[in-house]
């Protein structure tokens, strides 16, 4: 019997990736936008989708994807505003898992979607480690939470290409030094877009929605910001 | 505990490998990890091992190898690794540093008894 060493060389969740390529396939077939909502729970995710549907609304089609570890609670808030929606519950699972975005998008008809928001599990580590096929990651972080926290979860930070600093109306409140948070952000995410908004007061809504309508623009080939 | 899908995904990552070299053990798994990835290493090997129970990895190693951040100062022109993210230069502590790596997950390889 010998001992023999196999070389391999190859990412672990390469079957994570392997079923996030085929969710990249279908938003691609569907020339729709997918974004991928990370946060840590309570930074005002759900708020935040609320403002945008009503930020976009008229100019784009927006479906939400919402993901709990437990109720449909979240889809009830945006099921009111006239959207397509689905709740996943993940149970046991601390993010969504690829298989389960796959299972929820046939419960949508994707052929009348421009942007679809998938808002995952509230979680600041696994989550950034699981892709969805995703054309654009957005991180949420609400100044309640402190403005450490690129530094505590640097790679749900590392691997979003826009940042959501919400709730600003909350400032004079907090000890949060909105310029501490964009060193460490742009540290460990040279490229990161950062955008200051309050989902309360409407406050940089409007910018960042947007800026969301224009990459849908760009995916789909009409200008080029 | 996100450690669990991990361990469950490199089972997952290996066990094919290992048969189509006809393995009748796995006793080594070789890992690159990076300092950003938030794994516990002690966490990951035990529920490796407790994943891979009635397998033919049953009872293997992780070895875990770290993938430090490569860290580039433009002003004092320092090249250096850390362990985990800095904001300012080690060495000249001037601020905007160029970050990169430390977000590995890899399996570098595999040892077999054939």
């Amino acid at each position: 019997m010998a001992n023999v060493t196999i070389p391999v060389g190859q990412a672990v969740q390469q079957s994570a990736e392997a079923e996030a390529d085929i969710l990249k396939g279908i938003f691609a077939a569907h020339r729709l936008l997918a974004v991928n909502l990370v946060s840590s729970p309570g930074s005002g995710k759900t708020t935040l989708i609320e403002a945008l549907i009503g930020a976009l609304g008229g100019r784009k089609r927006i479906a939400v994807v919402e993901g709990d570890v437990e109720t449909d609670i979240d889809a009830a808030r945006i099921r009111r505003l006239g959207v397509q929606v689905h709740q996943i519950m993940t149970r046991s699972s601390c993010h969504i898992p690829p298989f389960m975005l796959r299972e929820a998008l046939g419960n949508l008809d994707l052929a009348a979607v421009d942007i679809l928001i998938v808002e995952n599990v509230g979680n600041l580590v696994c989550p950034a480690e699981i892709p969805l096929g995703e054309d654009v990651r957005v991180a949420a972080l609400s100044v309640t939470e402190g403005d450490e926290k690129p530094l505590k979860y640097p790679l749900v930070f590392k691997t979003s290409r826009l940042l959501a600093v919400t709730k600003i109306d909350l400032l004079p409140y907090v000890r949060f030094d909105l310029d501490n948070v964009e060193t460490a952000a742009r540290t460990i995410n040279p490229g990161v877009e950062i955008f200051r908004m309050s989902a309360v007061t409407g406050e940089g809504v409007a910018a960042f929605a947007d800026r969301l309508a224009a990459l849908h623009d760009r995916k789909i080939g009409q200008a080029s910001p | 505990m996100h450690e669990l899908g991990i361990a469950e995904e490199l089972l997952r990552a290996i066990l094919p490998q290992a048969e189509r070299h006809g393995a009748k053990k796995v006793t080594r798994v070789t890992l690159r990890v990076g300092v950003l990835r938030a794994v516990v290493g002690e966490n990951l090997s035990f529920l490796f091992g407790h994943v891979a129970r009635g397998t033919i990895a049953e009872g293997a190693v992780l070895a875990i190898e770290a993938d430090p951040v490569a860290v580039c100062c433009p002003a004092c022109g320092l090249r250096t690794e850390a362990d985990a993210i800095v904001l300012d230069c080690p060495g000249c502590g001037a601020g905007g540093i160029g970050l990169s790596g430390g977000d590995d997950l890899q399996i570098v390889d595999f040892d077999i008894d054939e």
